[in-house]
């Protein structure tokens, strides 16, 4: 898979992940690393570039609140259009998997 | 909305620059805090726990890094802190920064201004519609062309060929004067035919043209008037279509107006009025210009092939054959511009190679700085810096560098621009002003850019060739890569020889004028003034009174303090040209069509100091009433009697190869044989002339108006004196073109002057960038080699031989650029072969010149950074390490 996919693959799983509720970016790497049942591991270096662009694109929108420890932290949301971009991008990814998995078991 | 959003970012972005890189850290170290506090859930010691957490998180500067290039408009902040960082660096090397800025100013200035000068001038098209089919015919004889035409050439040109829409003489550029009521005006006119402005592609806004009824001998007086002079002079009046304007006390009868912003670019005359086409001596000598309009589609070489039949048909019908001659076509715009053009390409040529010696000289400059950076590059590699963004920066630096120097450049243009257009010696049409445009600053940034990127490529390609751990591992004296080396010489021998190619070019050209100047002028300019007195209307007044008038006014001129002696002649020498069919009496073989005329007042030799070679000069003995008598230049007595003696022989004035040109020849005795003398121009060869006195002439309206020659003592200025007697003879008569001779003589020269001086000055500016680039690299060269010299002196070698080392590199690659660069001179003088004068483009002497210079000058600029290597302490170089 290309780099671009990659990249879309890591943006759907923070849509996913920031759908449920607001989030930091420590609490988005833990909530990937649980869901995906300890299987994927985001890294720190993709991370932040990625939610700092999905901000710029529009989709997520971020303020400083107090975190469950009470510091202060970053915290993400969804906007109107990072929801919709989710829907989208969300039907797109199980379309390709499908038609992958379709292509790996015919022979 | 996409676009929408990205757009609010970047503004939001651009707002909150200050706030988002601590915004930035913060949230990086809530990460990071998030990690440890991880580890310290686990048990491991606090500690330990955040430089795990740290380690974990991986390079936060990266990571960082990394966000602000995700960022929308990321480059923008990258170019800010490029810009800043290149500024930084230029601050750190004053030195480098003003002679790579003065460098690129010198270079883009001076092609900028040639530029707007070759735009100007040859670039930008006539005022006309379809410009480009407008010609402009020339006759060419045996030794040269002539612009103008006979009457009977163009009539028979105009009614014979088969390629042009419209075909028109013109004849004049002379002022007249123009009277309403008591009030007199002086306004620049124009003789033309009919067609005229069908020529240009124009048609009168009100009224008509000019009539092929008109132009006949017995035409009536009518005239066409430019809107600016009928607005100015006629308060546009409406009605003056068919009234009578008096020009020169004769009244004409006004049939046209001209649209407004049409003017004739050759001359801008300001009435027109219709040219008689008689019989007249003038008539048959070549004085008219023929201007003609291609027809559709119709080529400029089909119309020549058309061209050369219609001549040789009517070269059938002439009984007098004028010898060997062709009608040649030519661009108008070639026309215009014919004088300019071979010179203005040259120069601007030359402007070019001095932009390369720049441009290559800044590039080396860029190279020895970018290898006295090496480490700093290699350090950068080793943190993680990615090339791309290195060569991002690089190419910023020398953005900035360009535009620096493209800016300094803009303004040494606009400076230099004013002083050039001063000194331009060129006629230039009159719809050209020189101005610096947008297509030059659009050439200037496209010079700057070019060089920039050009810059930036040389750098980074050596620093993308770099081994990160052999250039770490080599401590700062670095003997840098051998590649690198190579680019700098080899800069360094490109330099070399684009500077001999112009030395070479500047050299032919000052010997060129050198020649030019040692011209035999057959004359002596020196204490002489001239000036033109204007017929004065009527036109035809009686030659007597004409002549009585200037007798007296000659008298009074010879009695002024300082003079020595005066003279008339209908032409003075540089001054132009009046010639008519003349042969040889009794010869028909014998014939000039072009026979340079002069009308001339008995005192002319000895004012002019022109030899009498033989026989007599004029004196009072020739009046009206006895023989008509000349008097012939040697090379006319040569051409004609080849050794046996001219005098008491007789010249057919008026006659060709048996046949008359006039109702009758003047037929005059030869009583004299005078030196040669220069005709209209230094460069051509002195042209056959018979002197007539004026004595004995009819007045003829075509004749030029009468000349003046006054030699005086020396440092005497007479010019208002002069103005004065002839005030007092006749309040009335006008005096123009009053200078002395000398300037005439200085004009002459004036083009190859300025050829030669503009030359000399992009060949001298090459010159010096070359030395300074030549110091740049061998500096840089000791710099590098400290090390090794003082281990060589260490070992015995004498500052002598350290200097043999240093200079002796130098002056090889001094060596091959010379080689190169006479070669390529030798290639591409012929170019301009046409601008030299009796000097061979391969001139021994200015090559050989042109080699010891540079390799003086190279000598110098490798000297100095040798000194100091010989200056170089064993001890401390070799403790350097």
């Amino acid at each position: 898979m290309g780099k671009d996919q990659l990249q879309g693959a890591l943006e759907l799983l923070i849509l996913k992940v920031l759908a449920l509720e607001p989030l930091h970016g420590y609490g988005i790497a833990q909530r990937i690393h649980q869901v995906s049942r300890e299987a994927l591991r985001v890294e720190e270096g993709s991370l932040y570039p990625a939610l700092h662009r999905m901000e710029d694109e529009g989709w997520i929108a971020s303020s400083w609140a107090e975190s469950e420890n009470s510091r202060r932290a970053k915290f993400y949301r969804l906007t109107r259009a990072g929801r919709k971009q989710f829907a989208t991008e969300s039907k797109r990814w199980a379309q390709t998997s499908i038609a992958i998995a379709r292509a790996l078991e015919a022979s | 909305m996409p676009l929408l959003s990205r757009l609010s970012s970047f503004l939001r972005r651009l707002a909150n620059r200050a706030t988002q890189d601590s915004d930035l850290d913060d949230e990086i170290r809530f990460h990071v805090e998030m990690l440890a506090q991880e580890q310290i859930r686990e048990g491991v010691a606090p500690r330990e726990a955040y430089r795990t957490a740290r380690l974990k998180f991986g390079g936060s500067d990266q990571v960082k890094e990394r966000v602000r290039e995700a960022r929308v408009g990321a480059w923008f902040d990258t170019l800010l802190q490029d810009i800043r960082f290149a500024l930084r660096m230029l601050r750190k090397s004053p030195g480098f920064t003003a002679v790579a800025v003065l460098t690129l100013a010198l270079g883009i200035g001076a092609n900028t201004t040639m530029f707007s000068v070759v735009n100007s001038v040859l670039l930008r098209p006539l005022p006309y519609p379809q410009p480009d089919r407008l010609v402009q015919f020339e006759l060419r004889m045996g030794g040269g062309t002539a612009d103008a035409l006979s009457v009977p050439q163009f009539q028979f040109f105009r009614d014979h060929n088969s390629a042009f829409e419209a075909v028109a003489g013109t004849r004049g550029g002379t002022d007249v004067e123009l009277k309403q009521g008591n009030s007199i005006q002086w306004v620049s006119s124009e003789e033309v035919t009919d067609d005229f402005f069908r020529t240009f592609g124009v048609s009168p806004a009100t009224g008509r043209e000019f009539v092929r009824e008109e132009t006949l001998p017995t035409g009536p007086p009518v005239a066409i008037l430019t809107d600016g002079i009928w607005r100015s002079a006629f308060q546009a009046d409406p009605q003056i279509i068919g009234r009578q304007i008096e020009i020169d006390d004769q009244g004409y009868t006004v049939v046209g107006i001209l649209p407004r912003g049409f003017r004739v670019v050759d001359g801008s005359p300001e009435i027109f009025m219709a040219l008689h086409l008689g019989n007249a001596l003038g008539d048959r000598g070549m004085n008219t210009e023929v201007l003609g309009r291609l027809k559709k589609n119709e080529s400029l070489r089909a119309a020549q092939a058309n061209m050369d039949v219609v001549y040789e048909e009517f070269h059938r019908q002439d009984s007098a054959r004028q010898g060997d001659r062709s009608v040649q076509l030519m661009g108008y715009q070639d026309y215009l511009v014919g004088d300019i053009k071979p010179s203005l390409l040259m120069l601007f040529g030359a402007v070019g190679l001095l932009l390369l010696v720049a441009c290559a000289n800044v590039a080396s400059l860029l190279l020895a700085r970018s290898n006295a950076r090496q480490k700093e590059i290699s350090i950068r590699l080793a943190l993680g810096a990615r090339r791309i963004r290195l060569l991002q920066q690089f190419l910023t630096e020398d953005l900035v560098l360009a535009f620096i120097g493209g800016a300094a450049g803009l303004l040494t243009a606009s400076w230099g621009l004013t002083i050039l257009i001063g000194s331009i010696p060129f006629y230039l049409p009159s719809n050209v002003s020189i101005k610096v445009d947008a297509s030059v600053l659009a050439f200037t940034l496209f010079i700057a850019i070019a060089t920039s990127v050009a810059f930036g490529l040389a750098s980074f390609w050596q620093t993308s060739r770099l081994d990160l751990n052999s250039s770490l591992k080599e401590s700062a004296k670095g003997s840098g890569s051998v590649s690198q080396n190579f680019t700098g010489r080899a800069l360094v021998v490109c330099e070399v020889a684009v500077s001999v190619a112009l030395l070479i070019g500047a050299g032919l050209l000052i010997e060129s004028l050198y020649h030019l100047r040692e011209q035999n002028l057959g004359f002596d300019p020196q204490n002489v003034f001239t000036m033109t007195t204007p017929f004065l209307p009527p036109k035809n007044a009686p030659h007597e009174a004409v002549w009585n008038s200037q007798q007296e006014i000659l008298r009074r001129v010879q009695a002024l303090p300082g003079v020595v002696s005066a003279a008339v002649v209908t032409v003075p020498p540089l001054m132009g040209r009046y010639n008519l069919p003349t042969q040889r009496e009794g010869h028909p073989e014998q014939g000039i069509g072009g026979m340079e005329i002069r009308t001339i007042s008995q005192d002319y030799f000895r004012t002019m100091d022109i030899p009498i070679l033989q026989g007599r000069g004029f004196s009072d003995i020739d009046s009206a009433g006895s023989a008509p008598t000349v008097l012939i230049s040697e090379n006319l007595a040569r051409l004609w009697w080849n050794g046996a003696s001219a005098i008491g022989d007789h010249v057919a004035i008026g006659m060709l190869g048996g046949k008359l040109y006039t109702k009758t020849a003047e037929v005059r005795e030869i009583v004299g044989v005078v030196g040669n003398v220069k005709g209209r121009s230094m460069g051509a060869p002195a042209p056959p002339m018979i002197y007539i006195p004026v004595s004995q002439v009819a007045a003829d309206s075509t004749s030029p108006p009468p000349g003046w020659v006054i030699r005086t003592a020396k440092n005497v200025n007479i010019a208002t004196a002069l103005r004065e007697a002839v005030a007092q003879v006749n309040p009335e008569q006008r005096v123009v073109l009053s200078a002395p001779l000398q300037h005439f003589v200085n004009m002459s020269v004036a083009g190859p002057n300025f050829d030669a001086q503009l030359m000399g000055l992009f060949a001298a500016l090459a010159l010096g960038v070359t030395a300074v680039g030549i110091y740049g690299v061998l500096s840089f060269h000791v710099s590098q080699r400290t090390h090794e010299i003082g281990i060589r002196m260490a070992l015995g070698a004498t500052p002598h031989d350290v200097l043999r080392l240093v200079v002796g590199r130098g002056m090889i690659l001094v060596g091959i650029g010379i080689g190169i660069g006479i070669i390529a001179a030798l290639a591409s003088t012929r170019l301009f072969e046409a601008l030299l004068f009796q000097v061979r483009p391969t001139d021994f002497a200015t090559y050989a010149g042109v080699a010891i210079t540079l390799t003086c000058v190279a000598f110098f600029a490798s000297y100095i950074p040798a000194r100091r290597a010989m200056r170089v302490d064993p001890m401390v170089a070799l403790r350097y390490e």
